[in-house]
């Protein structure tokens, strides 16, 4: 007759999930659970960024889909240029530059005649702005430059963007160059934030460069100009240019924009999930576990024992919990699993005391007694008599503990106590706390975050509500 | 054996208990405040507040001031007894005296948590008992699913949205802080600032908690209700009204008595997380940034008042439960 405990548990949850087909609110807080354990598992899918990963758009940027409106209709969007050989219009100016492509890169190389030259290519792309003017927009040229037995030649790189009506603003200048240089690596910028920049285009200080110069509709060109001036000889110049990058920071992005740093919300609510239900069911179970251990052996043993660990579990009881996680995560938190352990660690106290008095009552039966006088060892009695009458109370504990975790890690990441490289919901709220949302009246960074916060923990309330009703026919209330 | 002799013995008995799990608690406190991030993890409290530049003998004098250089144990006899005489010691940060640091806060944190606690037990209790004079009705469905609804909230989050709403949209209400800057001179005009700046966190806290009483009130009820003694008392005829005061009250009130005690220090050490969402100038957001400073006197301080008052309330509330209850007694 003995079956494997495997399959006991198997018919159990079997049964168990068969039941809850009957309770209204559990078959809802299970559906929801589904959700967001799918949603946790298939996060890299769901979510389209790195939750980490800065600068998507512009800081503060809109949800995308509020394009709908006629007042967001026109908000900037992000436009990503990446500009190489074949998208360039190039023209030449001097006899002694050539320019081709190779392995990817724009080669210019201009050869040494029997006399000085200066020449020059001028390359330009068009693009078409249609939207309003957006704060920021950067850009990087990435080159390389090497002079072949030439020395005193030099080589000139600059950037303008001209707007539709003619205006042309000097962006980038590498002063000239005499020697050989890669910034291939580390390449020239420019970004609409830089003051000096700003303050060499004759605007102030606090103007945002974008709206500036972004505040026609039309084709702007971005221009890139070479000159290079050879020395008499036969040595060359070579510049190698990379792709050019050139970045307009959209002020719509994702589906919940964007937050201070231009982190997509989106991803980061996505994977928000991960972090509360890892954290709400590992604090659960090892603070079930404990309560477990301390409350059987509280209970089974009595006398000494019991007072002891009893008294240990009051005082616990008794200190105020949230304030002593804080201190302490001050200076041990910041990590994921710590945090775990410190909730699981101070929430097992109520469960130890019930566990312990159900515990009590079981060994006096007479069912344990008659065990004990066929000489079964404590082991065999706890494990066959005891543990098996406990595991509606396990079963409901451990799913009734979980939404006080996640509301407790919420509450921790909230306070700034959390891991920072970890994406949590409460992270969302302290940066949209502090970070300025408020006063923006980002509603769509600060309602999110909250609702999944709830709603996981209502799944696990409404499961642990229908698992009381079903596990504990006892305590169905007359009406 | 009388009554009163029973019930000093009780109570002697319970004094005993609660003192000892008083100093296991301060025990406990030492050792994590303390001993573990400065014996065990290294960090020196003194490297947070100290100039870098000073020497070491400059150090030396300073960790001198606050009693850091001595023994372990000579620390916590020297702790425990000026916890005992009312010595809280100097905050590492401000160098002043905590308990008067503590006096400026204590008005703002009692007029928060003190009406917000009376409101969520008074609208709670009512809220209950209409339930569950009502249970099975639509009303008393409403109460149950708001308050499980309510009771899934993290309580910043509640408060988060209500400075959302009415402070940064419809602007009705301050967005942070006990007072304007400056402060309005007429009293009149005083007291309608103060209590316009109290608005938001009073109800943020009333509605993370009233919800929650009332079920448990209900739940209390109804169980109550289910037991036998109810049927006997019905069945002899008296009416509901009669079978609820004299015979349900009596056995609902010990673990209600015992939630108030529970409820009650709370007034005194302040909601960590509504006084710092709202940024209330009281002890619960005294006590979490003294935390985040490392200032462990303050921290040691606010967590040693809490656990006294936690365990005198306890203790008024047994003796309370064992006047009502003559059983408990004789446990």
């Amino acid at each position: 007759m003995s079956e494997s405990p495997l399959k006991r548990i198997w018919y159990s949850t079997k049964n168990l999930l068969f039941e809850l087909r009957l309770h209204k609110t559990g078959l809802i807080g299970l559906i929801i659970l589904l959700f967001y354990t799918i949603v946790a598992i298939f996060a890299p899918y769901i979510a389209p960024n790195d939750p980490n990963k800065m600068q998507l758009a512009d800081s503060y940027a809109y949800p995308e889909w509020f394009a709908i409106f006629p007042k967001y209709r026109n908000l900037p969007r992000n436009i990503f240029l990446n500009i190489g050989y074949h998208d360039w219009s190039i023209s030449i100016e001097g006899d002694n530059l050539s320019v081709d492509e190779v392995n990817g890169y724009t080669v210019i190389i201009a050869r040494c005649s029997d006399h000085t030259s200066y020449g020059s290519v001028l390359m330009e792309y068009s693009f078409n702005y249609s939207y309003d003017p957006p704060r920021r927009f950067e850009g990087e040229i990435p080159y390389r430059v090497d002079i072949y037995d030439a020395t005193g030649s030099y080589v000139r790189i600059k950037c303008f963007i001209i707007t539709p009506s003619g205006r042309s603003y000097e962006l980038y200048d590498s002063r000239p160059i005499a020697y050989n240089l890669s910034r291939l690596d580390a390449p020239g910028t420019y970004d609409a934030r830089d003051v000096f920049l700003k303050i060499k285009l004759g605007f102030s200080p606090h103007d945002y460069l974008g709206e500036k110069i972004f505040n026609e509709k039309g084709t702007y060109t971005l221009r890139l100009l070479v000159q290079v001036f050879t020395v008499k000889g036969d040595g060359y110049v070579e510049v190698k240019l990379a792709n050019k990058t050139f970045r307009i920071y959209g002020m719509l992005y994702g589906l919940l924009g964007t937050d201070n740093l231009g982190c997509d919300l989106f991803s980061n609510l996505v994977y928000g999930t991960r972090i509360s239900l890892i954290v709400g069911i590992l604090a659960s179970i090892i603070s079930v576990s404990l309560g477990l251990i301390v409350g059987l052996i509280a209970g089974y043993k009595g006398g000494i024992t019991d007072q002891i660990l009893m008294f240990f579990t009051d005082t616990l009881l008794f200190m105020p919990i949230l304030p002593l996680i804080i201190a302490i995560s001050v200076f041990i938190g910041k990590s994921l699993y710590l945090e775990i352990a410190l909730i699981a660690l101070l929430s097992w106290m109520g469960l130890a005391r019930n566990i312990r008095a159900y515990v009590m009552s079981l060994r006096d039966s007479m069912y344990v007694e008659a065990a004990r006088a066929i000489g079964a060892s404590d082991m065999y009695i706890v494990f066959r008599h005891i543990l098996p009458q406990l595991s509606p109370l396990i079963y409901i504990s451990l799913v009734m503990r979980i939404p006080g975790a996640i509301l407790l890690e919420a509450t921790l990441s909230f306070l700034n106590l959390g891991d920072p490289s970890v994406p949590s919901w409460g992270r969302m709220l302290y940066n949209a706390r502090y970070a300025g949302a408020f006063s923006r009246l980002m509603w769509w960074w600060v309602i999110p975050p909250g609702l999944a916060i709830t709603f996981l923990a209502l799944a696990f309330i409404l499961l642990g509500h229908a698992l009381d009703e079903i596990l504990n026919p006892r305590l169905r209330v007359r009406r | 054996m009388s009554t009163t002799s029973s019930l000093l013995r009780y109570m002697a008995r319970r004094a005993v208990d609660r003192v000892a799990v008083l100093f296991l608690s301060l025990v406990l406190q030492f050792l994590l405040l303390r001993v573990l991030p400065y014996y065990v993890l290294g960090i020196d409290p003194s490297f947070f507040f100290l100039n870098p530049n000073l020497t070491e003998t400059q150090r030396e004098l300073i960790r001198k001031q606050f009693g850091l250089d001595e023994p372990l144990f000579s620390q916590f006899v020297k702790y425990v007894l000026c916890l005992f005489t009312g010595r809280l010691g100097y905050s590492f940060y401000t160098r002043r005296p905590v308990i008067s640091e503590l006096l400026e806060r204590l008005p703002n944190t009692i007029l928060l948590l003190g009406t917000s606690t009376i409101l969520t037990i008074i609208i709670g209790l009512i809220i209950g008992i209409i339930a569950v004079s009502k249970r099975g009705s639509r009303f008393d469905a409403t109460v149950i699913g708001t308050s499980i609804f309510i009771s899934a909230f993290p309580v910043f989050y509640i408060g988060l949205l209500l400075l959302l709403i009415f402070g940064f949209y419809l602007r009705w209400f301050p967005l942070a802080g006990t007072v304007s800057r400056p402060p309005p001179k007429d009293p009149v005009a005083y007291l309608a600032d103060v209590l316009w700046h109290l608005a938001l966190p009073l109800t943020t806290i009333v509605v993370a908690g009233a919800g929650g009483f009332a079920l448990f009130i209900r739940n209390l009820f109804l169980t109550q209700l289910g037991e036998d003694y109810v049927l006997t008392a019905r069945a002899k005829g008296l009416s509901e009204r009669e079978v609820m005061y004299k015979h349900v009250m009596r056995n609902v009130l010990p673990p209600v008595i015992n939630i108030l005690a529970l409820e009650l220090p709370g007034i005194i050490s302040g909601a960590v997380v509504v006084e710092t969402v709202f940024s209330w100038y009281g002890v619960g957001r005294w006590l979490f940034d003294a935390a985040m400073q490392f200032d462990y006197p303050v921290v040691q301080a606010v967590l040693f008042i809490q656990v006294v008052l936690t365990i005198v309330s306890l203790y008024i509330a047994d003796l309370v439960i064992a006047i009502l209850d003559p059983r408990v007694r004789l446990r």
